[in-house]
């Protein structure tokens, strides 16, 4: 089949030609971006906290009556709850990983330094790490007299010891030797790295709005969190969780009444919670680039439609000086692969222009090459397969229809 | 004319079931998609006092300076004292320096169990500056946030809860430890964006109870919303009080721009006295910001739903190229019939009316489609966004005539050039082949 | 009524120049029944088309009822076209999807006449044609003859000074073809001016004058017996 020819045709139909040239480029860029974001995001959500996500729940309890005996009733909570069967440890915080809120302290590596580093900060005691499932990559635990008691969010002053995530000993100490350092959490008062966990996310490494810091700069610090409201959080043997979380609030409850128990729910149901709006961009994307690909399909096949019956006469004549079915198919074929092709590579420049606007009105990642070149064939592919149904009518044309048609 | 022209439009529609179906199949799909997110949209950025935005105020005052920490932005918090400062002066029509609690309440029957309540602790003022809607009673008075009094105003949903049968004015509330007489009942205050507090969930429905700030500082009620603190506070509630730390949103409401710029000229002189009192080592650094300038610097809408937007409207663009194809290729259709038309006498203004009088008919069977496509839409957005979001998307009055236009102004434009290109057909002499 | 003088019509394309009508002098009085006739391709209906201003032409002058056509833009055009000239087309061109009524409706709605008027004009027509019966049918209800009759109820119904006929009888069979023809003799004797274009010698021969086009020039303007009178004019002289 030659081309020429084909392409000599097409400059009496400009309009038609643009049109499909615009509707294949347009999909393309948006096709291209939108899995790109798509896939950005679910790597993202694919990221571990640090927990032992399959086997740990929590809980919000807010205590009610008296505020005075506080840190008794959370030691009584925590031993009903460490008493069901199933499980392994529990601890009371004020959040966790991917909860949504929670604490954010600075981090200097001197008293009076300028520029801090932010992270994360997370009060945990002596359970903690077990409760977290977070394994030590250096350093101890934390030793009994170093946890102390944090009332209502009022500190009396920084604590001695802190373990820290890899990532954050990474940025703060780039050429490693982190453990046993001292770093300043916004007081005169230094504290020491006692520890390393290979990993902590921080309240909010689901969400973009704390930019300041990585999703895996947490600081964990010696303080039972005090407060009439805080979160139990339990990690219990593989296959127990669901039984567990249905018992726990009776057993608390059972322990005393004057409380509200509210958010109760496994670890799978706060990731699911917290990357609501990354899986919700994902669902509309796709959605619109399903309909997308099925409205230019579509386009294509209208247009190609009505060329064909622009064209009867000239198809019935060609059939009838002696061309194939298959000649017939072919010609609208290779007319779609010049068009769509034109639209294609138009479509990746397009892309990546309308990627590069992305990345620098919404803080977006930068597409790959590879999602362009995908989108482009995808659209290649969805065009040729479109064109297809108009060009067997045409292909079933009579060689008479030359002469009959009007 | 007019009427001839919707009259032969709606033939040609009869004419050409299928083509004028495709098109109005396309137009729709694509007003539909980007109409939800739009609807979506323009809910989560709503201006959430549309009569008094240009008047309420943010204040914020650096109590930090330049070299603290983390304090490259002025924070919507300041501290107590500053609050307290900017309260006594009164210098605007009315202030409020306000705060978030949660109380724990439990019901008078012994069998219900304990629930949570949000509560916003404020001034008097706070009502009549975010127009807060009182079923009965009235905000508590001026003597009573200057007498520590135990006075409650309560919301809709929480009197029903507590008072079904009604009659809440005057009864006494036991929240948390303590008791409170309620003064006044909100009726159901839809009030998004939450602007007077910007570090909580701002899409959240407002608060279930409200206590004077005087009596909240009383009884040592702790902020449970946002707050900046730092490791050395000290050791009991007065210790906060004192602190720099910021866990306190103050609004100001001025009744015109001049009266903004002399209250930031008092602001700027109040950081300055500070600054001679030796208390800020840094010049004055303050901010006024009215609500959309409040919600704007919040950054309140998430990224996603304005990237889901682009694309939806980058799909109706290609819808739009759809529908001039296909509107293309029913006007050449009807070539035959429009040149008869200018034979005997049409001119093109004349065909090129008709054509885009075709358009709007096209048009607004895409926007009746359209619309429920999006109301589709909204209900499938609904089930995937976070519950916060999800309750405000909803199809008001607004989005249904938007959807009209938008079908109308899309199918026109769709429409612009074969219009123009079957205006241009020569009349017919002969209908003959080619 | 209709008046050409040294009329020349070129069609270009990238390579070749064609004349379709060069030198073309026409002269058609009020009131006059001219029949034109010519080979095919001889420029019959290229006149035709610029006499009905569907076309321009390309150099010379052409009056219609008085007033220089020349220059006009495409809305004037369209506005003589609509009030002065009828069209009876040899394929009828009705629009198939209006019923009678409104395909004679068609050019006096571009009037933009109030509704009464238009009825009245209507009802008129469609009598003059004998088809006040079938004003609710459509065009695939009647047949050959009939369709041309409403053709010609439409070109009637805005008052005409100028009725051009293009093979009106061309896709008819011989009775159907007989009864038009009578219809626009009788339009004919009730003042009608009329051009018609045919290469049916019988037809052109119940014109009141033949007019005959060769290569796109007029090469007899006259009934034989006018020939006689005006010998100069004779190709062979």
């Amino acid at each position: 089949m030659e081309i020429a020819p084909v392409l000599r045709a097409l400059t009496h139909r400009k309009i038609g030609v643009v049109l499909i040239v615009a509707q294949i480029a347009l999909s393309v860029a948006i096709l291209a971006n939108s899995v790109s974001i798509v896939q950005q995001r679910q790597g993202l959500m694919r990221r571990p906290s640090g927990l032992d996500e399959a086997n740990t729940f929590s809980l919000t309890n807010q205590f009610t009556g008296s505020s005075s005996d506080l840190s008794a009733r959370i030691r009584t909570d925590l031993a009903a709850l460490r008493a069901i069967p199933g499980v392994i440890d529990a601890t009371a915080v004020q959040s966790f990983p991917l909860r949504g809120y929670g604490a954010a302290t600075t981090v200097t590596l001197r008293p009076d330094a300028k520029s801090p580093f932010n992270a994360a900060e997370y009060s945990l005691t002596l359970n903690g790490l077990h409760t977290w499932d977070m394994k030590l990559i250096a350093g101890r635990n934390f030793h009994a007299d170093e946890v102390k008691d944090f009332w209502l969010g009022i500190s009396n002053g920084a604590p001695p010891t802190a373990i820290i995530t890899r990532a954050l000993a990474q940025r703060l100490f780039p050429h490693g030797g982190a453990l046993g350092q001292n770093v300043y959490l916004g007081t005169s008062a230094p504290t020491q790295i006692i520890g390393i966990v290979e990993r902590a996310q921080t309240p909010w490494a689901a969400g973009s709005a704390w930019g300041t810091f990585g999703p895996e700069e947490s600081l964990l610090v010696p303080f039972q969190w005090v407060s009439p409201i805080l979160a139990y959080v339990v990690r219990t043997e593989p296959g127990r969780n669901d039984a567990v979380l249905a018992l726990a609030p009776k057993r608390l409850f059972a322990v005393s009444r004057a409380r509200v128990i509210s958010d109760a729910q496994t670890f799978a149901d706060t990731r699911a919670e917290q990357y609501r709006s990354d899986r919700a961009l994902g669902l509309v994307l796709t959605v619109v680039c399903g309909l997308l690909l099925a409205v230019t399909a579509f386009g294509v096949i209208a247009l190609t439609s009505y060329w064909v019956s622009q064209r009867r006469r000239q198809i019935g004549l060609r059939r009838a000086v002696g061309a194939r079915r298959l000649d017939i198919v072919q010609y609208f074929q290779v007319e779609n692969l010049l068009i769509s092709g034109f639209g294609a590579a138009l479509g990746v420049a397009l892309g990546f222009a309308g990627n590069a606007w992305l990345v620098s009105a919404f803080e977006m990642v930068r597409m790959s090459v590879a999602y362009v070149i995908a989108a482009a064939a995808a659209l290649l592919v969805l065009s040729q397969v479109a064109v297809l149904w108009p060009a067997l009518r045409a292909a079933a044309l009579p060689p008479v229809a030359a002469i009959r048609w009007q | 004319m007019l009427g001839y022209y919707v009259g032969m439009a709606l033939r040609s529609v009869r004419r050409n079931v299928a083509l004028t179906a495709l098109m109005i199949v396309a137009v729709a799909v694509g007003i539909g998609a980007s109409m939800t997110l739009l609807t979506a949209l323009r809910a989560l950025s709503g201006d959430p006092i549309p009569a008094k935005s240009a008047r309420l105020y943010s204040v914020r005052v650096d109590n930090w300076g330049p070299d603290a920490p983390n304090n490259a932005m002025l924070s919507d918090l300041v501290s107590y004292t500053d609050a307290m400062a900017l309260l006594r002066a009164q210098r605007g029509i009315r202030q409020s320096a306000m705060y978030e609690t949660t109380f724990g309440i439990t019901p008078a029957s012994g069998d219900a169990n304990p629930f949570t309540a949000t509560a916003r602790v404020a001034g008097r003022d706070f009502f009549a500056m975010f127009d807060a809607p009182f079923a009965s009673g009235a905000a508590w008075s001026a003597a009573d946030d200057e007498q520590r009094a135990a006075v409650a105003v309560i919301g809709a949903h929480l009197a029903d809860r507590l008072f079904p049968n009604g009659g809440a004015v005057g009864r006494n509330v036991l929240l948390g430890e303590r008791s409170y007489r309620i003064v006044g009942v909100l009726k159901p205050w839809h009030f998004q964006p939450r602007v007077y507090d910007l570090s909580s969930r701002l899409y959240q429905e407002t608060e279930d109870v409200f206590v004077p700030l005087s009596t909240a500082v009383d009884r040592q009620l702790h902020t449970m919303g946002g707050s900046y603190c730092d490791h050395a506070v000290g050791t009991v509630f007065a210790d906060t009080l004192r602190s720099e730390c910021r866990w306190l949103q103050f609004w100001v409401e001025l009744p015109d721009p001049a009266a903004a710029k002399a209250y930031r000229r008092f602001v700027e002189n109040y950081a300055a006295q500070q600054r001679s009192a030796g208390r800020f080592h840094w010049p004055p650094n303050v901010a006024l910001l009215d609500v959309n300038a409040a919600l704007r610097a919040a950054k309140m809408v998430p990224d996603e739903m304005r990237v889901s937007t682009v694309a939806a409207f980058g799909f109706l663009v290609v819808c739009l190229v759809n529908a001039t194809g296909l509107m293309l290729a029913m006007l050449e259709r009807r070539a035959g019939e429009l040149s008869i038309r200018r034979a005997v006498g049409a001119s093109r203004g004349q065909i090129f009316a008709q054509c885009l009088a075709e358009a709007s008919a096209v048009g607004i069977g895409g926007g009746v489609l359209g619309l429920g496509l999006t109301a589709l839409g909204l209900a499938f957005e609904r089930l995937i966004l976070r519950e916060d979001y999800a309750r405000l998307v909803d199809l008001n009055l607004d989005a249904v005539w938007t959807t009209f236009g938008l079908a109308v102004i899309t199918v026109t434009v769709a429409a612009l050039y074969p219009a123009w290109n079957a205006s241009r057909l020569q009349p017919a002499w002969k209908l003959k082949a080619e | 009524m209709l008046k050409m003088t040294h009329l020349s019509k070129v069609y270009r394309t990238e390579v070749v120049e064609t004349y379709a009508l060069r030198d073309f002098s026409i002269h058609v009085k009020e009131g006059e029944f001219v029949a034109v006739t010519g080979p095919s391709g001889s420029g019959k209906t290229t006149f035709l088309t610029i006499a009905g201003l569907l076309e321009e032409f390309t150099g010379g002058q052409y009056q219609l009822d008085g007033a220089d056509v020349h220059g006009l833009n495409d809305n004037q055009r369209s506005r003589l076209r609509n009030q002065k000239i009828g069209f009876i087309f040899q394929s009828f061109n009705l629009i198939p999807d209006l019923n009678v009524f409104d395909n004679v409706d068609v050019p006096l709605r571009y009037r933009r006449l109030p509704g009464a008027e238009r009825r009245k004009r209507i009802n008129e027509a469609l009598e003059r044609v004998g088809l006040s019966a079938r004003a609710k049918h459509y065009p695939a209800e009647l047949s050959g003859g009939q369709q041309q009759r409403v053709a010609i109820a439409r070109a009637l119904a805005g008052g005409p000074r100028l009725l051009l006929a293009d093979e009106p009888t061309g896709n008819l069979d011989t009775q159907m073809a007989r009864g038009v023809m009578q219809l626009l003799e009788e339009l004919h004797r009730d003042g009608a001016t009329i051009v018609m274009v045919t290469h049916d010698p019988e037809l052109a021969a119940r014109a009141q004058r033949e007019v005959r086009i060769v290569d796109g020039q007029v090469i007899d303007l006259a009934a034989p017996a006018r020939l006689v009178e005006n010998p100069t004019s004779h190709p062979a002289a």
